[in-house]
């Protein structure tokens, strides 16, 4: 199924206008009201669907991406050649090889699966990650990034990477090449995938024609199962496989997003900060009515000792 | 030495530039040196972090075990304000200047772990606050607490000095003792909110760890176990400094106050204990104690260490042995401090094969403001009335100042023969 790039980025930027026009004041209101709500995928989440039974490896979307990101290709391990040991602030994506003792191989494309609840923006101090709203894109802003690196941390996929060396770090992570998507195109890695193994789309469609592909192909792919439609939360990048997943490092986190699975209490607990303020109150009539008798105390204490009273 | 503790007394009678306190003064400089290289050469370069353990011992040790050390003036002051244990009123200036240090320094710590601090002007901008982020919370909750109630709680032993040490600025002396005394619920109230917040969100922090953190370790219970055992950290780490400064400084101690703060701890660890074995049962996380590994063993020397320190309390109770309520909350201290480092490093796994352990400039830059805060406590206790005592001691303090004026205070010099005794 090939997905038209015009109707693609019509729909993105239509989309886009239409959310800045609802205003800010109802997006304020209902902010509130979902936080308890299970997140939804948003209106023109752009994903990814990595086939693992079509890549053959060649990592030409690795030299892609550090071509595509201005970045310094990672020669760290072999001066000769660009290669990564794994993702880092080198490398914003990577293909790794999995391989079994009884000589079951498979390929996979590491990179940022755009969780539709990212556990990396939910740890954010000030939202120097974000997710858009229209597109789904999670993206870094060095201006409201405290460097705290809590979102490595929270990631359960160890995406996002630091550049550790320097007074100057930042986060290094896939954006789905924004700056190319703002110009009207593509991901530099779905571009050059040789063999179409993964490739670029509005999620929907994405979901839909990996479907057709497991129904067209019964038993080939692991579970007949897509990884991203609802493990986690669900992911804007997809992966179907012939191997189980979590041997390609993809971890089986359940199909609640790990914000809504371990912050739910934190939300509710602090919404509005009614129990707190609450027990502010609650303290500050107690004490207040301790206090007296304490006075009372210290005021017979110096006249009996003849020493000043400590507070 | 049975002794009534009436009021704080500064430890006069004793020089200040002793040999430990050179020592750790020696300790903290080096540290800070340290710091300036970390500020220049960057994270990597200064400390034994990775990507999959991004966080270290300056954050994971510094700011979320220590504070819970710092954590006797939330609980303490719980226990005395609110439960109205009047007897406890006497140790709260200890637990505030030691509080205050662990906060400060704690802070102070997490702004060196952070790679892009001046981005930390957004802290005054409210509306771009991740209101659920656990470590914005932490870091707001934390600022605050430090900088106001804490910081305000620890005005009055300077009031003191200064009332004191100049006579003539007595008046005004007496003018702020009432400001304090009208705004002292209110603030004091807000120095119990804020902790109970930010200890708890210290736990939070590793919720959004996931199933990363070990099934013993990982529960929704979290922010509430750390909280809780920020309050019997607090409590042990009172008691051990009143009773090794006691020991040190040839104080008398006020058995019924020891045995009270004891009481109480065992109290809060027995039922911590209870709490979390009824939690890791209803979940069935117990299951994983009982599996080969690292993980499990950590878990059984860290519940083991608790149990046994419960057990001293107890037996401290009884016996009122300062030297038992020493070592059982030592145990207290050693096993809270575990169950709050666990999660954070040893029982986190971020992926298979990562491996951390801090670098020589992160232990020494951990150790140098450990140091710093030792230090401070060592001056502040000989200049200002901190550590309880009697008001017959208080007496002889003034005595002493009547004939050879600045035998406490900063002014005191070491005269040969003299600083033998405190008591």
């Amino acid at each position: 199924m090939e997905i038209s790039r015009r109707e693609l980025f019509q729909k993105i930027t239509t989309g886009g206008a239409a959310i800045a026009a609802s205003g800010g004041i109802s997006a304020a209101l209902t902010g509130v009201a979902q936080a308890e709500e299970t997140p939804q995928v948003p209106p023109h989440a752009l994903g990814m669907l990595y086939d693992a039974t079509l890549c053959i490896g060649c990592k030409t979307c690795v030299v892609a991406c550090t071509q595509a990101n201005g970045l310094t290709p990672d020669t760290r391990t072999d001066p000769l050649h660009q290669a990564p040991a794994d993702l880092n602030n080198h490398t914003k994506t990577i293909i790794k090889l999995y391989k079994e003792a009884d000589g079951q191989t498979s390929f996979v494309k590491q990179q940022c699966m755009h969780c539709v609840d990212p556990a990396c923006a939910a740890a954010c101090m000030f939202g120097g990650l974000k997710k858009d709203k229209n597109t789904g894109v999670v993206t870094w802003n060095g201006k409201y990034c405290v460097g705290c690196r809590y979102c490595e941390v929270a990631c359960p996929y160890n995406v996002p990477k630091f550049r550790w060396e320097g007074f100057n770090p930042e986060i290094v992570k896939c954006e789905f090449c924004k700056d190319r998507l703002a110009k009207g195109q593509e991901p530099a890695c779905t571009t050059v995938c040789p063999r179409k193994a993964v490739i670029f789309g509005l999620r929907e469609d994405l979901l839909k024609e990996a479907k057709r592909r497991i129904a067209a192909n019964p038993g080939k792919y692991h579970e007949d199962r897509v990884f991203g439609e609802h493990e986690g939360g669900g992911t804007q990048v997809l992966y179907l496989s012939h191997v189980p997943f979590d041997k390609i490092g993809l971890p089986q986190p359940g199909n609640e997003s790990i914000p809504q699975k371990y912050l739910k209490w934190q939300k509710r607990l602090y919404s509005y900060l009614v129990l707190p303020a609450g027990l502010y109150a609650v303290l500050a009539g107690t004490i207040r009515k301790n206090w007296k008798d304490h006075e009372e105390h210290l005021e017979e204490e110096e006249k009996a000792s003849g020493l000043r009273a400590q507070l | 030495m049975k002794d009534t503790w009436q009021r704080d007394v500064p430890v006069f009678n004793v020089p200040i530039w002793t040999r430990p306190f050179k020592f750790f003064c020696g300790l903290a400089g080096l540290g800070m040196i340290l710091v300036v290289y970390r500020e220049i050469a960057g994270l990597g370069p200064a400390s034994g972090m990775t990507d999959a353990y991004a966080w270290g011992i300056w954050k994971t040790f510094n700011t979320m075990v220590l504070t819970g050390l710092g954590s006797g003036a939330f609980a303490i002051g719980i226990a005395a304000w609110i439960f109205n244990k009047k007897n406890l009123h006497v140790v709260m200036r200890t637990a505030v200047l030691t509080s205050f240090l662990a906060y400060a320094f704690g802070l102070c710590m997490l702004a060196i772990d952070v790679g892009r601090p001046w981005n930390f002007y957004w802290f005054f901008v409210p509306w771009h606050w991740n209101y659920h982020s656990p470590l914005l919370e932490v870091a707001v909750c934390m600022t605050v607490y430090a900088s106001i109630p804490l910081f305000l709680e620890n005005i009055p032993p300077i009031l003191d000095f200064v009332y004191d040490r100049w006579p003539d600025q007595r008046p005004l002396v007496k003018k702020l003792d009432k400001v304090i005394v009208a705004g002292f619920p209110y603030v004091v109230s807000l120095a119990y909110v804020l902790p109970a917040m930010h200890q708890s969100s210290l736990g939070a922090l590793m919720l959004l760890g996931g199933n990363r953190v070990y099934p013993l370790w990982q529960t929704p219970f979290l922010p509430l176990l750390y909280v809780w055992a920020a309050a019997f950290l607090g409590f042990a780490f009172v008691t051990t400094t009143l009773l090794f400064s006691s020991m040190m400084w040839n104080r008398a101690l006020d058995i019924d106050v020891m045995a009270e703060l004891n009481r109480l701890t065992m109290w809060l660890v027995g039922l911590w204990l209870v709490f979390r074995a009824i939690d890791l049962t209803l979940r069935g996380s117990i299951l994983a104690a009982f599996r080969f590994n690292i993980f499990a063993a950590l878990f059984w020397i860290e519940i083991a260490i608790l149990i046994y320190g419960w057990s001293k309390l107890r037996e401290a109770g009884n016996t009122r042995s300062p030297r038992t309520m020493f070592y059982a909350a030592l145990l207290v201290l050693v096993g809270g401090m575990l169950y709050r480092f666990n999660p954070t490093t040893t029982a986190f796994q971020p992926k298979a094969g990562a491996f951390y352990f801090p670098s020589a400039i992160e232990l020494l830059v951990s150790i140098g403001f450990m140091s710093l805060g030792i230090a401070i406590f060592l001056y502040a206790a000989k200049v200002l009335p901190i550590l309880p005592g009697s008001n017959e001691l208080a007496r002889k303090m003034e005595a002493q100042q009547a004939t050879q004026p600045g035998i406490s205070g900063f002014a005191a010099a070491p005269r040969a023969g003299q600083f033998a005794t405190g008591d």
